[in-house]
């Protein structure tokens, strides 16, 4: 579809355009017929200066020249003509006519006729012709002709103008339709580029600094982010409830068949099924919360509440066997993961790690100069061989295979950051020699005053 | 020692009652969570396991309200859920350990028994005195390597005595913590379990503190 940009810019210059020809075509015609009706009224004036010097003269016909004493009568080819005609045939003219002449009576009634013709030097002039009656009663045709070559020349010169000026006007024009689209879709961009950065947005977007016009859109962007966000709260909230469902069933059968081996029944199978259903149970759900992340908008946590709790958490697992927990991270660091996946992670990895720990475990948490969270994990247990380590780092193979040490655990911990668009990466622990399960998370910028 | 057991799943709280009963440990069950509270509030349980789904009042209220009601009883919590989140709401506010569901008894006995020592501040699972040793975890009792039959009864009480050996304990208190919340309680019977230990322990064993109650002395 075509951009609003181009639409705007689009009609805007056509409607310039359209308003510019019209007001060109209709101020160059009212300015033309002034020039005319000036010229007209200039060449009627002489017209009557004409027939008062030849009413005057009419009986010494030798003085009609110096009566009629223009000067611009007296330059050849002036442009400016005069011609008197007697009822006897005899003809006076204006010196600046030369040997030429103009033409013959156009009718014979007393009206004043005005009509265009080829001047003595073949340029167009307009004349106007009168039959005058003078003394004996006699009637003499005088005419008046003026060349049409200044009225062309200043219609040039008006036109030059008239387009120089629409020319500017147009610019201006362009240019403030331009700067006016660029305004007005200003709060469009804005929007857009809050959209496409959604992620940072907890409190969705802030309708109040948006115009009216557009706030109703940004309020139903909102709807759909809060609508998005309760979906995935409520699938999560239906997929535990359907895990709480099952499993106690299966901690009954699982019973069962415990009391069953101790009678000396071999339940061995159907141990396995159990064993087969409750993993595949776990897989299942720990892929819909990875699978349901992409669509998560909007979230952040806070690490010194979630890390805090994590800590109180494991620090009283890690009594319970006898082990050390010590977590350090710095204050104030937030990372663009819900919380209920952020402690999804961290319990699954951190319960690993005391699991395989002969005495301790280490979480640090700090931030690159570049904003990104590094989340380390560190025991002291057996670790896990460096071409085992290849293989666990490997997506979507190990949710298949349950090794010592890279369990369900590790696996849903690097689909969960992986859905995130953070890295997890292992290795051996320098300092206590077991695993370090290294993690770069996004960071959530600081969150909104308001 | 005295557990309560708080699941509103019949079969399940019946499992489980079953298990540690056959473990020599005195078994309450409540099966909603205002129930697990007013029991938690008002018994003096050795070990209260608390499943986080419990109707009426959740378990994670319970445990919060023990918490604060200044109960320092050792809290196993037991959930179905996934999530880590419930898991570490339950140790954060103020569980000793968790399980989730489906779990091996065996798994859970042991859970027990590890918190019921801890809080005993004993390290190792098997008590011993002079010739006497107690293995917390098959309650096998034996006097210079020799197995020794015991009832459950008799047991429940060396247990207990063993469980806080250096310390004098009552009869009262004795009786507290082998007796279920609605049992008959006798506390003559006390002195009858009592002398039938020394009979089959050796009388030097456990110690009378007339008129105040029993103390096993110094144990390895």
């Amino acid at each position: 579809m075509t951009s609003l940009r181009a639409r705007a810019v689009t009609g805007g210059i056509l409607w310039a355009v359209a308003i510019i020809v019209l007001g060109l075509a209709g101020v160059s015609s009212y300015l033309t017929s002034q020039t005319q009706a000036r010229f007209v009224e200039v060449l009627e004036t002489r017209h009557s200066q004409a027939v008062v010097a030849v009413s005057n003269n009419s009986d010494s016909t030798s003085d009609l020249v110096r009566a009629i004493g223009d000067l611009v009568y007296q330059v050849p080819f002036s442009g400016q003509y005069w011609q008197v005609e007697t009822d006897l045939g005899e003809v006076f003219a204006s010196p600046s006519l030369e040997e030429g002449r103009l033409p013959q009576p156009f009718s014979f009634d007393d009206e004043r006729v005005s009509r265009g013709f080829t001047g003595p030097n073949g340029e167009a002039v307009l004349g106007i012709g009168q039959w005058v009656p003078v003394n004996d009663g006699a009637r003499w045709y005088v005419q008046v002709a003026s060349s049409l070559r200044s009225f062309e020349e200043e219609q040039v010169v008006l036109r030059n103008t008239l387009l120089t000026a629409f020319a500017f006007v147009s610019f201006v024009g362009v240019l403030g339709a331009l700067t006016q689209v660029a305004v007005v879709l200003q709060p469009l961009n804005k929007l857009r580029k809050d959209v496409s950065g959604r992620w940072e947005l907890e409190d969705g977007l802030e309708v109040k600094s948006y115009p009216i016009e557009v706030a109703p859109l940004v309020n139903d962007i909102n709807t759909l982010m809060e609508r998005n966000r309760d979906i995935m709260r409520r699938s999560r909230r239906q997929a535990a409830d359907l895990a709480h469902a099952i499993k106690t069933p299966s901690a009954i059968m699982r019973n069962e068949l415990d009391n069953l081996m101790m009678d000396g029944v071999d339940v061995q199978e159907a141990n396995d099924a159990l064993d087969r259903l409750d993993a595949q149970l776990k897989r299942s759900f720990a892929r819909m919360r990875a699978d349901g992340t992409d669509a998560t908008v909007g979230v952040a946590t806070e690490l010194d509440t979630a890390l805090g709790r994590m800590k109180r958490a494991f620090e009283a697992l890690a009594r319970n066997e006898g082990k050390a927990f010590a977590a350090t991270y710095d204050a104030g660091l937030r990372v663009r993961m819900d919380q209920s996946d952020f402690e999804e992670v961290m319990g699954n990895l951190l319960d690993n790690a005391l699991k395989w720990a002969a005495s301790e475990v280490r979480l640090e948490a700090g931030q690159t100069p570049d904003g990104q969270i590094t989340i380390t994990i560190s025991d002291d247990g057996p670790g896990i061989p460096k071409e085992e380590i290849a293989k666990a780092t490997q997506s979507g193979q190990r949710l298949d295979t349950s090794k010592p040490g890279t369990g369900l655990g590790l696996a849903i911990a690097h689909d969960l950051i992986h859905a995130y668009g953070g890295k997890i990466l292992l290795s051996k622990d320098e300092e206590l020699g077991g695993l370090a399960v290294h993690m770069r998370l996004p960071f959530a910028s600081a969150k909104r005053a308001d | 020692m005295r557990i309560l057991i708080a699941e509103d799943e019949p079969v399940l709280a019946s499992q489980l009652m079953k298990t540690l009963m056959s473990e020599g440990l005195t078994v309450d069950v409540a099966v909603d969570g205002a129930e697990a509270q007013y029991l938690g509030e008002t018994e003096p349980y050795d070990v209260i396991i608390l499943d986080l789904g419990l109707p009426i009042r959740d378990g994670l209220t319970v445990l919060r309200n023990l918490r604060s009601g200044g109960s320092d009883t050792s809290i196993l919590i037991l959930t179905a859920r996934n999530d880590w989140t419930d898991r570490v709401d339950g140790l954060d506010a103020g569980a000793d350990d968790y399980l989730t569901k489906p779990f091996h008894m065996a798994e859970l006995s042991a859970r027990v028994r590890a918190l019921i020592r801890r809080k005993a501040g004993k390290a190792t699972p098997v008590f011993s005195k002079d010739d006497v040793t107690f293995d917390t975890r098959t309650n096998q009792v034996m006097v210079d390597g020799i197995p020794t039959n015991l009832t459950s009864q008799e047991i429940a009480v060396l247990s207990y005595l063993f469980h806080n050996s250096g310390r004098l304990v009552s009869r009262s208190e004795l009786s507290d913590h082998i007796y279920q919340h609605d049992g008959d309680r006798d506390s003559n019977t006390i002195a009858v379990f009592v002398n039938r230990l020394r009979k089959k322990l050796g009388s030097n064993l456990i110690e009378t503190v007339r008129g105040r109650g029993y103390v096993i002395k110094a144990t390895a």
